[in-house]
């Protein structure tokens, strides 16, 4: 006999569902406690132990946004800027102190008394990765694509003080006037004006010699957009392939005039946020971790076991309050200064688990003239926060609220410390959080945003670098002003054109600590912190040293290979491999 | 039929008109775009310089009509818009242009072709486990009313529906990928075996909350059909119970079931942002996030459009499968 579908059985008792939610819930928290596995504490691999460097292996290391292009002539974010370091080279670079040092240049350039001509000459046996020698004309080649209005890479603003640059840029010369190619290996390049700031331009990726013959016949076939797809440079190592928003790869280039060990191949990940990447190195897959997220910065910087392999190193940025000098109240420096003293940096650090270090001026500590006992520098006293806001007028605080401009959570949870710390000084503190976008478009304004979460990070290794962008009254404008604490003061505007045209490098020190000095008391910004960024390495990655202008600087590792895999109970028995 | 089709046609494409013109002039509202790709650090002089370059300098309605492509190319540095004498022609949208990304320094068709078939093997993966999941829970729950089978089944689905992306995707990977290690922690891989491995558990997450809903939908129907007169036929003629139910109750129960599948089309194209962005799957979801982000207009603009046209011609085929199985139902009537 067969049976028929049950469409009426009996009926389960009501309690049954709640029951199981509890059982299932308690049974999975209960295994996850006892059985599941535990997070690696320390490295799952080690090096072969042979102390001799060599080159062979894969090197893997990671980023958690897109590589937009390896054409050195748009390289302007981090990402880009990091890949094009293992694709090209400039004439000029840094050493792991931050002093300039030739790199395809043979040496550093002659440069006139007068500060404005500049002879460059450049290495014997320098390849481009399709094997071809360089030569000054490929420099030159270079920087007329670099400064040409239809190429329209944003680096011109750097290079526009070469004389004729502007000319050519604007359509109405054929070729730069100031660009002089003098022989197979000499070029020489004339400003129109003293700058000081030019040789740090020739040693940014901006200016990095790209091989002629590729990028045109790239161009005719696949449009501009090509050269930034199949890059050819002269760099340590050649473009493999990219898996576009996934990985690029790049290969040993065995022609490099510069021969180190180092791996056959490098590996880019690209899209893998912080947590993932962080999770991944753990666990082996990756050989280097920049900026590990939170919760494993923590487990790092505790770890004894990770000890050896983790640098923490300042980066050459400052952040602040940008407060508007053309709005009140902060039109009137006293408020301003209260402001500065008012805010307590310590607790910032304490927020951020040590992954700041307060700031007192607009230099980073790398930086020169940075002086840590700077004569006004900003640092926390709240008895001078009131003495400033009674000489200002405001013994009782302000009689309106004042509004700080903010944008993710990020700058929330730091900007709800500002409104406690400025409470004792009678400043009730609004915050008007708004879009990345918003926060540009609107902050670059005059008389828009009272004061602003902002921050700068280097492009080049020069005070002017944070001075004349930020501070200089040249950067206000009616849209997208740099000056977005819309600062005016001719003292500062005078010394630091001074400073940008002197060629001796004591005299332009002395002026910027002079500058420096302007800034800090007069506060345009509250300086807030300098952030600290963390590398985790693994035991067979070598070589490795964090680098003061480069912040992905990994041309000179090698590895240690072949790896082993080591158990965990070592780590749990409290040695280290 | 024709005629219902062209109505929807047109009616599709006012839809995604609106849609595209809402969202080209939001983009603006909300910030600049050159300010916002070259980043805080850019001088004015950069950001004036883009502008100029990409047209960004000129009225807001003149670049619209220009994206439309119903009037001269915005984009004058490109031989590729100029005829032989140098003049400027047309491009935009309606030549099939979807214009150059800001960001990624190419043609955002380009763009797209990169990260559409990732988006594609990540949502066919994801509503072939709701379907194998949600359906099979279904039919189970629904043969066993009321048994305990059905209650387990029932508060699972409750709990998929409950939990969201956000807590269940980073639970799946501490736990099965970075504990674990079955599977990899995000990513995409580099060869096509690969990609399917990275995909299982960003594809099993996006499908949990589809699963739980096609469960609770076929339990429902099929509990329904089961006490339909030509069931109890069926079964009074003595057919085996499994044929009872395929052939004659499941067919029926199947009806809502295929609207649901026409309206999750849509989740084949853009319902994975967040999980993109969890497991960094480099699909449309994780493009649209970054897009977003950087102002990239005319990326933006592409996979807005893209959502539209995906969820137009979803809801279509959901009309259209249904009337062909409902013998009943008459499109155009």
């Amino acid at each position: 006999m067969r049976s028929t579908p049950k469409t009426r059985p009996r009926r389960a008792p009501r309690w049954l569902g709640p029951l199981l939610a509890i059982a299932v819930s308690g049974t999975l928290i209960g295994a996850a406690i006892t059985h599941f596995p535990k997070a690696p504490i320390g490295p799952r691999y080690v090096g072969a132990g042979i102390d001799e460097p060599r080159s062979g292996g894969t090197f893997v290391f990671a980023e958690g946004s897109n590589i937009y292009t390896l054409d050195p002539h748009f390289a302007y974010d981090t990402l880009s800027t990091a890949a094009s370091r293992l694709l090209y080279d400039g004439l000029l670079d840094y050493d792991y102190e931050g002093n300039m040092i030739p790199s395809l240049a043979a040496r550093l350039p002659e440069v006139s008394p007068d500060g404005t001509v500049f002879l460059f000459e450049l290495r014997d046996g320098i390849k481009f990765h399709n094997g071809r020698e360089v030569t000054a004309e490929d420099v030159s080649w270079s920087m007329h694509r670099l400064l040409s209005e239809s190429v329209g890479s944003p680096g011109y603003p750097f290079f526009k003080s070469i004389d004729g640059a502007e000319a050519y840029h604007s359509g109405k010369a054929q070729s730069i006037k100031g660009i002089r190619v003098l022989g197979e290996k000499q070029i020489e390049f004339r400003l129109g004006e003293p700058d000081q700031t030019f040789l740090n331009a020739m040693a940014m990726p901006f200016s990095y010699p790209i091989a002629r013959e590729h990028v045109e016949r790239l161009e005719r076939e696949g449009g501009r957009d090509a050269v930034g797809r199949h890059p050819i440079g002269t760099g340590p190592f050649a473009f493999d392939r990219w898996e576009r928003g996934v990985q690029v790869e790049f290969v040993r280039f065995e022609e490099y005039w510069n021969p180190k060990p180092r791996p056959d191949r490098m590996v880019f990940l690209e899209n893998i946020a912080s947590d993932l990447a962080s999770a991944r190195f753990r666990g082996g897959g990756l050989d280097i971790l920049f900026r590990p997220s939170k919760v494993n910065r923590l487990f790092f910087r505790s770890s004894t076991i990770w000890a050896p392999y983790r640098a923490e190193a300042p980066s050459p940025s400052v952040y602040a309050i940008g407060l508007n000098c053309d709005l009140p109240p902060f039109d009137n420096v006293h408020v301003r200064r209260a402001v500065a003293f008012a805010i307590d940096r310590a607790k910032l650090q304490a927020l951020d688990q040590g992954s700041v270090v307060p700031a007192t001026q607009v230099l980073p500590p790398m930086l020169p003239p940075y002086d840590p006992e700077l004569r006004t520098r900003q640092i926390f006293d709240l008895d001078r926060a009131k003495e400033e806001m009674r000489i200002a007028g405001y013994p009782d605080g302000l009689p309106e609220p004042v509004t700080l401009w903010v944008r993710g959570e990020g700058d929330i949870r730091i900007a709800q410390l500002f409104q406690q710390d400025l409470k004792p000084i009678g400043i009730e503190l609004k915050l008007k959080q708004v879009s990345f976008a918003t926060y540009l478009k609107e902050t670059g304004k005059p008389r828009v945003a009272q004061a602003a979460l902002t921050g700068w990070h280097q492009d080049f290794p020069d005070p002017s670098n944070f001075m004349d962008i930020l501070f200089h009254s040249r950067s206000i404008h009616p849209e997208n002003s740099e000056n977005r604490s819309f600062y005016q003061n001719e003292e500062l505007d005078r010394i630091l054109d001074k400073a940008r045209a002197e060629v001796s490098r004591d005299k332009r020190l002395a002026l910027y600590r002079k500058a420096n000095e302007i800034l800090a008391d007069d506060a345009p910004w509250a300086f807030l912190y300098y952030p600290v960024d963390m590398f985790v390495w693994q035991p067979y990655v070598k070589n490795f040293r964090t680098h003061p202008v480069w912040q992905q600087e990994y041309r000179n590792v090698w590895l240690d290979l072949p790896r082993r895999r080591v158990s965990e109970t070592i780590y749990r028995d409290n040695s280290t491999p | 039929m024709t005629r219902f089709l062209l109505q929807r046609a047109f009616w599709g494409l006012g839809v995604v008109l609106t849609l595209v013109t809402i969202v080209f002039f939001l983009i603006f509202v909300a910030g600049d775009p050159a300010a916002t790709i070259l980043g805080p650090q850019a001088r004015a002089e950069q950001i004036a310089d883009f502008k100029a370059k990409k047209g960004l300098d000129r009225p807001l309605w003149e670049q619209f009509l220009s994206y439309l492509g119903v009037t001269h190319c915005v984009r004058t540095d490109s031989p590729k818009y100029r005829n032989a004498e140098g003049e400027r022609g047309y491009c935009g949208l309606l030549q099939g242009d979807l214009g150059e990304s800001y960001s990624h320094h190419e043609a955002v068709s380009q763009v797209i072709a990169y990260r559409l078939p990732r988006t594609l093997l990540l949502g066919t993966m994801a509503i072939l486990f709701e379907l194998a999941i949600g359906l099979t829970a279904g039919v189970v729950a629904a043969l066993r009313r009321n048994h305990w089978t059905d209650t387990v089944i029932m508060f699972s689905t409750f709990a998929g529906i409950s939990l969201p992306t956000y807590v269940t995707g980073p639970l799946a990977l501490l736990l099965f990928a970075f504990l674990l290690g079955w599977f990899p922690v995000g990513g995409y891989g580099v060869d096509p075996l690969s990609h399917i491995y990275h995909a299982v558990l960003p594809a099993f997450i996006l499908a949990i909350a589809g699963a739980a809903t096609y469960a609770r939908v076929m339990r429902g129907e099929l509990v329904e059909t089961l006490r339909h007169d030509h069931v109890r036929t069926a079964q009074a003629k003595g057919l085996r119970p499994a044929a009872v139910v395929v052939r004659h109750a499941l067919r029926n129960a199947l009806i809502p079931v295929v609207t649901l599948i026409g309206l999750s089309l849509p989740l084949l194209v853009g319902g994975a942002i967040i999980t993109e962005k969890i497991f960094a799957w480099p699909g449309l979801g994780l493009l649209t996030i970054e897009s977003i982000h950087t102002l990239d207009a005319p990326v933006i603009m592409a996979v807005v459009l893209m959502f539209g046209i995906a969820v137009q011609v979803g809801n279509l085929l959901a009309d259209v499968m249904v009337a062909a199985l409902d013998p009943r139902i008459r499109l155009g009537d």
